[in-house]
């Protein structure tokens, strides 16, 4: 994507760094929306940069104020520890120092969610709030948050982007790119597809009940 | 703005349109976000809003910042505007307080306006709100101002990746001080040459700026350089005023400022391994502050 003026001038964002703060949230936010519902628990293991000097760029606050679902203007960031115990989200930070082949700002979440299904994700920040997530359970994924995005982990076989795609064409949505990752022949498989625009709720309705799909979630594009 | 691929594309645009920098900047926007060109300018004109009241609570605070490596420096200032040495004009002392004053509330966790990164947003902000506040220029001709700074911004930034860490500071400090002085010569309605002759002179001259923050946080030495900046921005646009030309073109100036970049060596790009950084002051502190963090919650 071209940059946008506002890419340049923006966010409005709570500081002290568009990478080390807002970043945080914006990871943490695209945790969220690949959960598609709320964490109660959560680990944190920071990588590199983020593990040398969380404390001082407010790291920490950015990534549990980001998980709580607020924006990176949102100046309960300041007080994201009191927010997480109100809204009951236990969280703990871990610290991993051993040399790693992470970019600088690196983040995993273990988390839990509110159906105790757990989920792994790894997201890096980028610089000026840019991030993108790079690993997602045991598949190497791009999730970037730009573009409405479909998610579905399914059984590997053939016909799985045939019974998908056409539910996406029959609704008219043009598909702007479509990544599959295989887990484990003939057992299980990964997809995401970024849209141009978001699917309506019966099409994903519709394609959680094609057969062998285990779990969808219809992620919208992160917020600005 | 995603038509302007370079400074030339863009200057040739305005003078075979006979149209300035920011009406060009808000059309092409405009068909690129797929707004109205008055719903652009009302976004932009709600960041200048918030420019202002970043500014105005940082003059006010005493607070110090989360890590307490800084704050209540622009509070000083603005009480200095009125001493007896004080040689300096109030819109000097203005420029100064106010760009310290956002990059004190930056790292107090409060609100303020990326522009174009967090460590560098005094700059233009600083140079906007002290033109309103001293020389009472409307919020519309400032807003423009802004448009064309970010304008400005963003073609710096398909040539270079503006952040400390991949250029040190000049990608950041550096450019908004670019941004900061075309803007200004913008809301003085100077012609579009004009705008990037300004723009081209203040990155020159903080090119090789290089990024070494303290304890790796974005306080010493960026709160301070954000308010000198904004005063070496107003210096800019006022050359550029005057007639002054920056000798190399705005687009290669862009191009020695990126390879400048790749020749700095990366213990002075945001590393916190070189400069102030290393210094045992700096190395003192940071100790402390790591024991500090490393402290489990």
């Amino acid at each position: 994507m071209s940059p946008s003026f506002f890419d340049i001038v923006g966010p409005v964002m709570v500081g002290p760094s568009s990478s080390h703060t807002a970043g945080a949230v914006r990871l943490a936010q695209l945790a969220l929306l690949i959960a598609g519902r709320k964490v109660v628990d959560v680990e944190f293991i920071l990588y590199n940069s983020f593990a040398r000097t969380y404390k001082g760029h407010g790291t920490d606050r950015g990534l549990i104020a980001g998980l709580l679902g607020y924006g990176v203007d949102d100046e309960r960031i300041r007080d994201a520890y009191e927010w997480a115990e109100k809204e009951s989200l236990s969280f703990k930070m871990t610290l991993d120092e051993k040399p790693n082949n992470y970019s600088p700002n690196t983040v995993k979440f273990v988390m839990t969610l509110d159906d105790e299904e757990k989920l792994v994700v790894v997201g890096h920040s980028i610089g000026g709030g840019k991030v993108y997530v790079s690993r997602l359970n045991h598949y190497n994924v791009s999730l970037k948050g730009e573009m409405p995005t479909l998610i579905m982990f399914y059984k590997d076989q053939p016909g799985m982007i045939w019974r998908v795609t056409k539910v996406i064409a029959e609704q008219g949505v043009n598909i702007a790119s479509l990544t599959c990752s295989r887990g484990k022949r003939g057992v299980e498989a990964f997809m995401s597809i970024c849209l141009d625009t978001a699917l309506y709720p019966e099409q994903v309705a519709e394609i959680n009940q094609i057969s062998d799909v285990y779990i969808v979630r219809s992620m919208d594009k992160l917020s600005s | 703005m995603s038509y302007f691929e370079s400074f030339d594309a863009l200057l040739a645009h305005c003078l075979d349109n006979h149209c300035s920098i920011v009406d060009a900047a808000l059309e092409s926007e405009s068909q690129e976000q797929d707004l109205s060109v008055e719903l652009l300018f009302q976004k932009v004109s709600v960041l200048v809003q918030q420019m202002e009241e970043t500014i105005k609570s940082g003059i006010d605070s005493s607070d110090p910042s989360m890590s307490g490596l800084s704050g209540g420096d622009a509070k000083k200032l603005m009480a200095y505007m009125d001493a007896e040495n004080n040689v300096l004009s109030p819109m000097a002392i203005r420029l100064m307080a106010y760009g310290i004053a956002t990059l004190e509330e930056n790292s107090r966790m409060r609100k303020i306006v990326a522009c174009p990164t967090a460590g560098g947003s005094g700059s233009v902000a600083a140079t906007l709100i002290a033109l309103e506040h001293e020389r009472g220029m409307s919020r519309k001709q400032t807003t423009q101002g802004l448009i064309t700074a970010g304008c400005i911004g963003e073609i710096v930034s398909r040539r270079m990746h503006l952040s400390g860490a991949a250029a040190g500071c000049q990608a950041e400090v550096g450019v908004a001080s670019g941004m900061a002085a075309g803007g200004m010569v913008e809301a003085f309605g100077g012609t579009p040459e004009q705008v990037l002759h300004a723009a081209a002179i203040s990155m020159q001259n903080l090119m090789g700026l290089i990024c070494d923050p303290v304890a790796g946080l974005v306080e010493v030495p960026c709160v301070v350089r954000n308010g000198l900046s904004s005063v070496q921005a107003v210096s800019s646009a006022t050359m550029a005023l005057a007639g002054i030309q920056s000798y190399i073109p705005i687009d290669e100036v862009v191009d020695a400022m990126a390879q400048v970049g790749r020749l700095m060596p990366r213990q002075l790009k945001e590393t916190a391994e070189g400069g102030l950084a290393t210094t045992p002051t700096g190395q003192t502190f940071a100790n402390q502050f790591f024991k500090m963090s490393q402290t489990p919650l």
